[in-house]
C-alpha cells in the first residue's frame, strides 16, 4: 500500500513535469481553434506563457538560494551577518515588489550604467530578491524546527558543523519548509504579471495587448486566466507530490 | 580485576547557568576498561558531567583531558574529543529522516572518510551484535523505543569509540524495553568498553558497575566500590536516596 502510493507520486512528479512542458509546447494549438480574439493571438499566448515560467523558474531557483543563504544568516552567531539577513529581509517585505522592480529597472543604472540590465533580467533580480526574503522565513523555520537532540547526536558523532547542517538539519528543514515554499512559488508565479510595468512580454502584457487591439476584455481575460490557473495547477501537484514523496521516516 | 591507564580526568570543572552552579568544582578520573555508573537525584549534575565531556556544554572552570586531548575553544581538539567518545542519549535522537543503516554508516563516512562498503558492512556487523540485523532498512518511526536506543548504541559505536557515554539511556523506554537496551550495554561492559552510565537503574548500576559515583547539588558526595555503597552507603544524602529509591522498588 505504501509504495503504490509512493509510486503513485513519482507518477504525479514525472506527470507535472512532463505536463508543463506539453502546456507550453502545444498550447498555441487548441487556442487557436477559439474563436477571435483569442484565437488568432493564440502564438502571442503561448509565448507570454513562455515567458512567464521563464522568470517564475530562474528566479524561483535564484530565491530559494537567496533563502537558505538569508536563512543562514539570521541564524548566525556573528552579529554583522544576522543585521544583513534582518536588514534584507525587512526591506524587501517592507515595500511594493512593483516599487522594487522599477527601483533595479529605474534607479540602479544611476549608481552605476554597468547595471543597467535588460528587461528580462531586471525582473528576474528583483523578482528573486523579493522571493528569497519569503523563503528565508520559511526556512528558518524549518531550521528551528528541526530537534536540537539531533545535532547535538551528529556533533557527539564527531560530525563537524558543516557536515551537521549538510546531513542532518538542512534535509529535514526542507521537508518542513516545502508547504510555504510551494506557496511562495506559486505567488512567485502570479507575481511575475509585474514585470510588465518594465515592458517583458509576459503573460499579462499579452492580455493587455490583445485586449486593446480587440476592446474584448471578457474573452481576453478569461483565457489568460485560465492559462495562469493551468500553470498554477502544475506547480501545486509537483509541490505535492514531492512533499508526500520526502514524508519518509514521518509516522 | 585490573584496569588499564587513566583515560578521561576532570579536574575542579564549574559548570554555571545564571546563579544555578550545576558541577561544583567536580574533580573525577576515569580508567580504560573502567564501567562507571553515575547515580544521584535530579539536577544533581551528573547529566552536566557527561555532557561537558564531548563538550555538549562548555565548562566554566577547570579542565578535561581525554585521551591525552584537553577539551579547551580549539575545535580540534573538541572534534577529535568527540570522534573518540560515543554517546548514547536518552532520546535516542536518531537521524528520522534516515533509515537505520544510513543512521549507523554516516559519521564513519564523513570523519573516518571510510568507504560506503566498509561503513556498511560494519554497521550490519553492530546490528547484528544490538539484534536488529533485520531492520536495517526502517525509518527510525518504524521502531519501538527499546529498538531505536539499540540502533543508537550501534550508531555510537560505529565510530569505534574508546568510551562511552550513556546519558540515562532507559529513562524514556516503557518498562518492558528497558532490558533489551540494559542487555546490550552488559554485553558491551562485557568486551570490555570505557564506560560512563548516568542512570536510574541500580539493578544495573549493582551488578556491572566497577564504580559508582554518587552526585549531589554538583558535588560528588560519595564513591566506591557498588556492593560496599549500596548495602552501607555512609553518605546521609546516599542513604536517603537510596532508601527513597527502595521504597519505590
Amino acid at each position: 500500500m505504501i509504495s503504490r502510493l509512493k509510486d503513485r507520486d513519482s507518477l504525479v512528479l514525472v506527470g507535472s513535469v512532463l505536463g508543463l512542458g506539453v502546456l507550453l509546447w502545444l498550447m498555441s494549438a487548441p487556442l487557436a481553434m477559439l474563436p477571435a480574439p483569442v484565437g488568432p493571438a493564440a502564438e502571442q499566448f503561448s509565448a507570454g506563457a513562455l515567458m512567464t515560467i521563464q522568470l517564475t523558474l530562474v528566479s524561483g531557483i535564484a530565491g530559494l538560494v537567496l533563502g537558505v543563504l538569508a536563512a543562514l544568516g539570521k541564524l548566525s552567531h556573528l552579529p554583522p551577518l544576522r543585521w544583513l539577513a534582518d536588514f534584507y529581509v525587512w526591506v524587501i517585505r517592507g515595500t511594493p515588489l512593483l516599487l522594487q522592480i522599477l527601483f533595479v529597472y529605474f534607479a540602479l543604472p544611476e549608481i552605476s550604467p554597468k547595471l543597467q540590465l535588460n528587461e528580462f533580467w531586471t525582473a528576474v533580480i528583483a523578482l528573486s530578491m523579493n522571493v528569497g526574503a519569503y523563503n528565508a522565513e520559511a526556512i528558518r523555520a524549518g531550521i528551528n524546527a528541526v530537534p536540537t537532540g539531533q545535532v547535538e547526536a551528529a556533533r557527539s558523532l564527531g560530525l563537524s558543523k558543516f557536515y551537521t547542517f549538510l546531513d542532518v538539519t538542512l534535509p529535514q528543514a526542507v521537508r518542513i519548509s516545502l508547504p510555504p515554499l510551494a506557496s511562495n512559488l506559486i505567488a512567485l508565479l502570479k507575481d511575475s504579471s509585474l514585470a510588465y510595468a518594465i515592458g517583458v512580454v509576459e503573460l499579462s502584457m499579452v492580455s493587455s495587448r490583445v485586449q486593446a487591439a480587440s476592446f474584448q476584455p471578457f474573452p481576453v481575460f478569461l483565457t489568460v486566466a485560465a492559462v495562469y490557473l493551468a500553470l498554477t495547477t502544475t506547480f501545486t501537484q509537483f509541490a505535492g507530490a514531492l512533499e508526500r514523496k520526502l514524508a519518509v521516516g514521518k509516522r | 580485576m585490573s584496569k588499564g591507564d587513566v583515560i578521561i580526568s576532570v579536574d575542579k570543572i564549574v559548570k554555571r547557568w545564571g546563579s544555578f552552579t550545576a558541577l561544583n568544582e567536580v574533580s573525577v578520573s576515569f580508567k580504560e576498561g573502567e564501567v562507571v555508573c553515575i547515580i544521584g537525584p535530579s539536577g544533581s549534575g551528573k547529566s552536566t558531567l557527561l555532557r561537558t565531556i564531548n563538550r555538549l556544554e562548555e565548562h566554566d572552570a577547570g579542565r578535561i583531558v581525554v585521551d591525552g586531548i584537553e577539551l579547551d575553544n580549539d575545535m580540534k581538539h573538541i572534534d577529535a574529543v568527540r570522534a573518540e567518545v560515543g554517546m548514547v542519549f536518552q532520546s535516542f535522537n536518531l537521524f528520522t529522516h534516515m533509515t537505520v543503516l544510513d543512521n549507523i554508516t554516516l559519521a564513519p563516512q564523513r570523519v573516518r572518510k571510510w568507504k560506503r562498503e566498509r561503513a556498511e558492512k560494519t554497521a550490519r556487523e553492530l546490528l547484528e551484535r544490538v539484534g536488529l540485523a533485520a531492520h536495517a532498512h526502517k525509518y527510525p518511526s518504524q521502531l519501538s523505543g527499546g529498538q531505536q536506543q539499540r540502533v543508537a548504541i550501534a550508531r555510537a559505536l560505529a565510530m569505534q569509540p574508546k568510551v562511552m557515554l550513556f546519558d540515562e539511556p532507559t529513562s524514556a523506554l516503557d518498562p518492558e524495553m528497558v532490558n533489551e537496551v540494559l542487555l546490550v550495554m552488559r554485553d558491551l561492559a562485557k568486551s570490555g568498553m570505557t564506560m560512563l552510565v548516568v542512570t536510574h537503574e541500580m539493578g544495573f548500576a549493582r551488578e556491572v558497575a566497577d564504580r559508582v559515583i554518587f552526585f549531589d547539588g554538583g558535588r560528588i558526595v560519595e564513591e566506591g566500590d557498588p556492593a560496599q555503597f549500596f548495602s552501607r552507603p555512609t553518605h546521609p544524602r546516599a542513604q536517603a536516596f537510596l532508601s527513597q529509591i527502595k521504597h519505590a522498588g
